[in-house]
């Protein structure tokens, strides 16, 4: 176009990775979710080192827990990545089997129920979401108060008392009640399958659509994705139904699985859980940036604690003393890894 | 003035069609007024120069005029209709593109993910699902970017990685990616060396010299409004109130006109002393 000697903006090509940049440390830096996947080997190495029951005494419960605490998370990192949190993912998760069951009370077809179920768990995430981007309530705000409303109407509706989920097929095999309908055996571990195939289509999502893209605009620079005029109210609220419908769907699994529909099946901690596995797994609580492969191998990680230290010997009053400490280990592994990546560029 | 080699087709400009035309425009934030009854004209392939102090009301105004703000009063007439923008996507579909003062760049986004903000190049898988094609889009902002003459180390980099003039200069690369009727530049040059300034200025004066594409460009160096600029609209407390063609005043002029005074009655008394519009 325009004929000049030089260029603008001629800028040192990057350095080439020396020393401890290359090889496997050069992986470490370059992938998000490397560290956690090495602090998740390194832990299945050290239990099934104590304990050779580990992985053949467990496989079933930590595919089981990986997969609930993974569906959280997976739900976390999504809206964590647009700056937010949902604080009230656990009760979404009670809430959305209970739905179900009082529409199969009023005579509708489970299969019809558990789409509505899902619906209802999607308007939740919805009135989060505009709570948050159209009144400006903070999301850890607005999902607080959620966690206390829906705790409410759960327990006050149900009178607190479990109820016995309508169980039918083909939901049962489907959505994971193995033990009683096993189809070679992959059925039990039909939820963990469920957390595999939307950790792909979300990463899917977020690498390779315009929703993805903008997904991380408004977390990185909300003001930016306005000005390029992305509709930035409509992508948050999109993922805080995204995040709900995980939970939800987590919850119906769970009461397939357990045949029993709780009201208090969704402890708070289940919350915590996804939010600490989203995070250990490299997802910025600052927005912009995450990995929902990182947060499912979060979720494993912290399966794996809880299934595997009392199996190594701990009371379970003191597993938590280290999960605790391992949940900040991994997250002070990870800054250290951020600050080598940024040294490595420079 | 006939004397003096036209190569920019100055004196043909004023029978250019008119483009743009704003009338009293109005904008507060809460107490503060931004911009006051601001009305300006642009014609076709014309390079008008918004200049004005810290806190006049520049970037506000560009903003109501990509979209980015709705006017509290005032009309936009773009090509002789009115327009109603309802969001700067809908400007960047009328062909108004803008290189804001802060760049509206996404730091943890590739550069070629910056570059197709909003408009990504998108191709069907299986004919429906819609995937953006990452690879189509990392092809273009490279050719673009080796066209206009950019030089980056990586178009798949973090725009985070990046140092300021280069995130300037991907943030001015991509407004002129389409080619779009109204270039709006606030502060493009800020960040960048002299020589990189140049080549922004010299893209300016060849989109001059063809004349399809009027631009606003508001600098602060007044040497670089003489050398790009056809006209001047100074804007003072949210008030126009100088707008002159280049060719009819000097820089010592309008810098002794600035100085002088604030205020439209202290600009008025300025240019009456300096000899009248
Ligand atoms: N979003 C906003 N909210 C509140 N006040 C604003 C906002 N944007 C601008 N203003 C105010 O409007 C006035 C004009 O600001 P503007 O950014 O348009 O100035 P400017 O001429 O671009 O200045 P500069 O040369 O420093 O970029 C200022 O007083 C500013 O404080
Ligand atoms: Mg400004």
């Amino acid at each position: 176009m325009v004929a000049k000697e030089g260029n603008i903006a001629a800028g040192a090509p990057p350095k080439p990775a020396a020393g401890v940049f290359a090889g496997l440390g050069g992986i470490l830096l370059r992938l998000p979710e490397a560290s956690i996947a090495v602090v998740a080997i390194a832990i299945s190495i050290i239990f099934e080192v104590i304990n050779q029951n580990y992985f053949s005494g467990l496989v079933q419960v930590l595919a089981a827990s990986t997969a609930l605490y993974g569906l959280i998370a997976i739900g976390e990192a999504m809206l964590m990545i647009t700056g937010e949190i949902d604080l009230s993912a656990a009760k979404v998760y009670s809430t959305t089997p209970f739905i179900a069951y009082y529409l199969t009370q009023a005579n509708m077809p489970y299969g019809l129920a558990l789409v509505l179920a899902l619906v209802g768990a999607g308007l939740i995430g919805s009135v989060n979401g505009m709570l948050t981007v159209l009144f400006g309530v903070p999301s850890l705000i607005a999902t607080l108060g959620m966690l206390f409303f829906l705790d409410g109407v759960t327990l006050s509706v149900s009178h607190s008392e479990p109820v016995t989920t309508p169980l039918a097929e083909p939901f049962n095999t489907f959505l994971g009640r193995g033990q009683q309908q096993p189809i070679g055996g992959a059925a039990q571990y039909a939820a963990f399958i469920w957390l595999v195939l939307f950790v792909i289509l979300l990463t899917i999502v977020l690498k390779r659509t315009r929703f993805g893209t903008y997904t991380i605009s408004v977390g990185s620079n909300l003001l930016a994705a306005r000005e390029i005029g992305i509709r930035t109210h409509r992508v948050k609220i999109a993922n805080f139904v995204i995040m709900s419908l995980l939970a939800g769907f987590a919850g119906i699994t769970e009461s397939i699985i357990s045949g029993s529909t709780d009201p208090s099946a969704g402890d708070n901690t289940l919350t915590l859980y996804g939010i600490a596995a989203a995070v250990i797994g490299g997802t910025s609580l600052f927005g912009g940036s995450g990995t929902l492969i990182g947060a499912a191998i979060g979720a494993y990680v912290i399966a794996a604690l809880l299934a595997g230290l009392p199996l190594i010997g701990a009371q379970a009053t003191e597993s938590n003393i280290i999960l605790g400490m391992a949940i900040v280990g991994a997250i002070l592994l990870n800054i250290l890894l951020n600050k080598l990546r940024n040294q490595g560029r420079s | 003035m006939s004397s003096v080699p036209d190569p920019f087709n100055v004196a043909g400009l004023q029978n250019a069609p008119i483009l743009l035309r704003t009338e009293h425009i109005s904008k507060s934030f809460g107490a503060v007024t931004a911009l006051k009854d601001v009305s300006i004209q642009l014609r076709k392939g014309e390079v008008l120069a918004l200049v004005g102090d810290n806190g006049a009301g520049k970037s506000t105004f560009i903003k109501v005029l990509c979209g980015f703000h709705p006017p509290d009063s005032g009309t936009i007439e773009w090509e002789g209709k009115p327009l109603h923008l309802k969001s700067p996507l809908d400007a960047r579909q009328h062909g108004i593109e803008t290189v804001y003062q802060d760049l509206a760049l996404v730091n943890d986004l590739t550069v070629y993910h910056n570059m197709f903000l909003g408009r990504e190049k998108i191709i069907r898988f299986a004919g429906v699902v819609p995937f953006t094609d990452n690879g189509g889009m990392k092809r273009q902002t490279r050719d673009h970017l080796n066209r206009l003459g950019i030089n980056l180390p990586s178009v798949s980099s973090l725009v985070r990685q990046l140092s300021g003039g280069q995130r300037q200069s991907i943030a001015v690369a991509r407004s002129m990616q389409t080619a779009p009727k109204l270039l709006i530049m606030d502060e493009p040059l800020a960040a960048l060396g002299v020589r990189e300034g140049g080549l922004v200025l010299d893209l300016i004066q060849n989109l001059r010299r063809q004349r399809e594409t009027s631009i606003i460009l508001i600098v602060h160096n007044y040497n670089q409004v003489f050398e790009v600029c056809d006209r001047i609209n100074f804007l003072h407390t949210g008030e126009i109130v100088l707008d002159r063609s280049t060719a009819d005043t000097t820089e010592e002029e309008l810098i002794r006109i600035v100085k002088s005074g604030l205020g439209r009655s202290a600009v008025a008394q300025a240019i009456a002393s300096a000899g009248g519009l």
